[in-house]
């Protein structure tokens, strides 16, 4: 039995740079992302300014929102759909910025170009009082710094016994984290991080006012060198997978109100054509790689319209 | 069936000294549990009867199979002496088959060995498992009360409270006035062990001996009741505890939480106007939380009742239903109970049990949990600064 993900306690500057996936295998397995800074995140809680809320999408049938959430360190995008009515609401209720704490699970988005965009998608949300929202924020720098003094730990030291790490009391998720975060980030500077939460903690102190999300700046994004891709040439029962998956896109998104393809009745499709779970994933993902197909909402997907590439 | 084909005269053991293999012997135990069954022979479809269970003498508890039982007079209390039963042993732990081979009859309580406490192994009360028995604790009493249950048609009173020692803490139920006060340091033997909703409880019965002795290394009942609280990732990896402190943010509500209706008899709750054991019933409106606390490191299930709950919300059971009357939807008060709860920081104390979902804090009481925030900056300045 699957234990409950705890929220951890992140600031906007480690959800930005959590871009590295674990995605986990097998039946309703939960999905991590790895941060340099010892995080490996599912469910997230965040305290910071709310934005009002924007819809995305033109289905109607099936409304999703965005807004951002500021604090001291930075910017993330929070979302929430059909499937959170509650915490949709919540999004939807606000008309000017406020502050607030999210709770909600990490979705990662890579775009063309390597571009790796990190959100939110609410679970539960609700406008706090500053003193609240101050207080979840001390948390989130407290929880932090611990993680940043065990990767200091652990760095030079990787032979260490768990056992001595949990005898302070050290969680053991923490240390599957922090393994992980040095594992993938080797090269990681941790100073920037760790400056960001000055500034977190000037706001805690109350030194800091609310802090305004800047009007109208998109989501942030994290800018990461694509992988050099293996130029091995793809096989031709790969390039069989690649036109199913692309034929049914096609079907599914002429066939849907808004024009994008949904990702899961997508995946379901060509499931039932014999293209099944992580391969399938694979392929999507090989596709977008190759900028053959496109996902501008969370889930939605559609062909790449590149003129250029048009023949 | 004639002794005098026995190679030598059976020795009489223990139940925790069984082995398998050993020459012929022989026990005094009583009957915890039985059940009789029947079972079919393949060769010929005949039936052959069968009574199966728990035996036990103050030792240790055993699986028993006793292969054509006298139709009547075995049942759970009887005491049976066993001259000759087989020995064997099923997925590591010992069980006896009796047989043709093995006399077995009924005998007197006196009969039972008496039980040096010295002789049994001293256990720690993190090292207590169900359904472990024949064993010797030296522990304090944290807490005591008295409640009177129904037993079948009589009343009976039973004292329930927390046990605890330098190792943990765990909760018992008496069956005997054993004038136990909070304080008294016992060392207690003849007690035996039960799960109840993933947490291990201690039962004391007549069989039980409880002996007041001087001071020990044991924590003082204010030291436990007064624990700082322990980490989530602690709680959810440590066994179910009588007294745990957790300290954390509301970040859910698990159904059912709200305006739930309870059996009136056995306070269950009704599903569609039904009780799982008393069947249709007109249920009693009631409030409850069930609350997701999470302190980043893990997350807990806090079973908050009614007192707390309206406490908490700020709305009164009479209030939910005044509302319910206007706008009969009970999911909008459940949205309004989150509503009001998430994100808050709650210090909660209680007993802790688990289950595949989890670990359940049954709430002795819940307190918000503010945060100095200007000291809090401080220290998180300081910390900040140390390595600048």
């Amino acid at each position: 039995m699957p234990r409950r993900e705890p929220a951890w306690r992140v600031t906007a500057w480690e959800l930005e740079a959590a871009v590295e996936e674990e995605r986990g295998s097998g039946d309703r397995a939960a999905s991590y992302l790895i941060s340099p800074f010892g995080g490996r995140l599912n469910r997230v809680l965040l305290a910071g300014t709310l934005s009002p809320a924007e819809p995305v999408g033109r289905d109607e049938s099936q409304p999703f929102w965005r807004a951002r959430l500021v604090d001291p360190t930075g910017t993330v995008v929070v979302t929430a759909g059909s499937f959170q009515p509650r915490a949709m609401a919540q999004l939807r209720a606000g008309t000017e910025a406020r502050p607030a704490l999210v709770v909600g699970k990490v979705h990662l988005y890579r775009g063309r170009d390597g571009v790796a965009y990190v959100s939110v998608r609410a679970e539960a949300l609700r406008a706090v009082a500053e003193a609240e929202e101050r207080s979840a924020l001390a948390e989130s720098v407290g929880q932090s710094l611990d993680r940043l003094d065990l990767l200091a730990r652990m760095q030079p030291n990787p032979g260490v016994e768990p056992d001595t790490y949990r005898s302070e009391g050290i969680p053991l998720l923490w240390l599957t984290a922090a393994r992980e975060s040095l594992r993938r980030f080797p090269e990681a500077d941790r100073a920037p991080f760790r400056a960001s939460l000055a500034a977190a903690v000037q706001r805690i102190a109350g030194q800091t006012g609310v802090v305004v999300p800047p009007p109208s700046v998109p989501s942030v994004t994290i800018h990461r060198t694509p992988p050099a891709a293996a130029k091995t040439p793809p096989t031709a029962a790969e390039r069989a997978e690649e036109s199913l998956v692309l034929a049914v896109l096609d079907q599914v998104a002429e066939a849907s109100l808004d024009g994008y393809a949904d990702r899961r009745e997508l995946l379901a499709r060509v499931g039932s054509q014999g293209l099944t779970g992580p391969r399938a994933e694979a392929v999507l993902a090989r596709l977008e790689d190759e900028e053959e197909v496109e996902e501008p909402i969370v889930g939605k997907l559609r062909l790449r319209t590149d003129p250029a590439r048009e023949t | 069936m004639s002794a005098t084909s026995e190679p030598s005269a059976p020795r009489e053991v223990r139940l925790k000294d069984l082995k398998v293999g050993e020459g012929p012997i022989e026990f005094v135990a009583r009957v915890v549990t039985c059940e009789r069954r029947e079972v079919t022979r393949k060769s010929d479809g005949g039936r052959r009867p069968l009574l199966s269970g728990l035996l036990s003498d103050g030792t240790a508890t055993v699986r028993f199979t006793w292969w054509d039982p006298p139709r009547e007079g075995i049942e759970r209390g009887t005491v049976l002496r066993a001259v000759g039963p087989e020995v064997g042993e099923y997925r590591g732990r010992t069980e006896v088959t009796f047989n043709w081979k093995s006399r077995v009859g009924p005998a007197s309580e006196a009969e039972l060995p008496r039980i040096n406490p010295s002789d049994l192994p001293a256990k720690q009360i993190r090292d207590l498992r169900a359904p472990d028995e024949g064993f010797r604790v030296v522990v304090r009493v944290v807490r005591v009360s008295e409640r009177s249950v129904a037993v079948g048609e009589e009343r009976r009173v039973v004292y329930e409270g927390i046990l605890s020692d330098r190792s943990g803490s765990i909760s018992f139920s008496a069956w005997s006035d054993f004038r136990l006060r909070p304080g008294d340091a016992l060392e207690i033997v003849g007690a035996y062990l039960r799960t109840f909703r993933g947490a291990t409880q201690v039962v004391l019965d007549e069989r039980a001996a409880v002996r007041r002795i001087d001071e020990a290394d044991l924590p003082r009942p204010e030291e436990i009741l007064g624990a700082p609280p322990r980490s989530m990732a602690r709680v959810e990896e440590d066994p179910a505890g009588a007294s745990v402190s957790v300290e954390g943010r509301v970040v859910g509500l698990l159904p059912p939480s709200g305006l739930v209706y309870r059996c009136p008899q056995c306070r269950r709750s009704v599903q569609g106007g039904i009780c799982r054991l008393h069947g249709t019933v007109t249920g009693e409106a009631d409030l409850r939380a069930r609350i997701v606390l999470d302190d980043g490191t893990g997350a807990v299930t806090i079973n908050a009742g009614r007192e707390d709950t309206e406490r908490l919300w700020g709305v009164t059971l009479e209030t939910c239903r005044a509302r319910l009357r206007e706008q009969p939807d009970p999911t909008l008060l459940e949205g309004e109970l989150l509503e009001s709860l998430l994100g808050r920081r709650l210090r909660v104390r209680g007993s802790s049990s688990k289950d595949d979902f989890g670990v359940t804090i049954t709430p002795d009481s819940i307190e918000p949990a503010e945060i100095d925030l200007e000291s809090t900056a401080e220290e998180l300045s300081n910390r900040l600064g140390g390595t600048h």
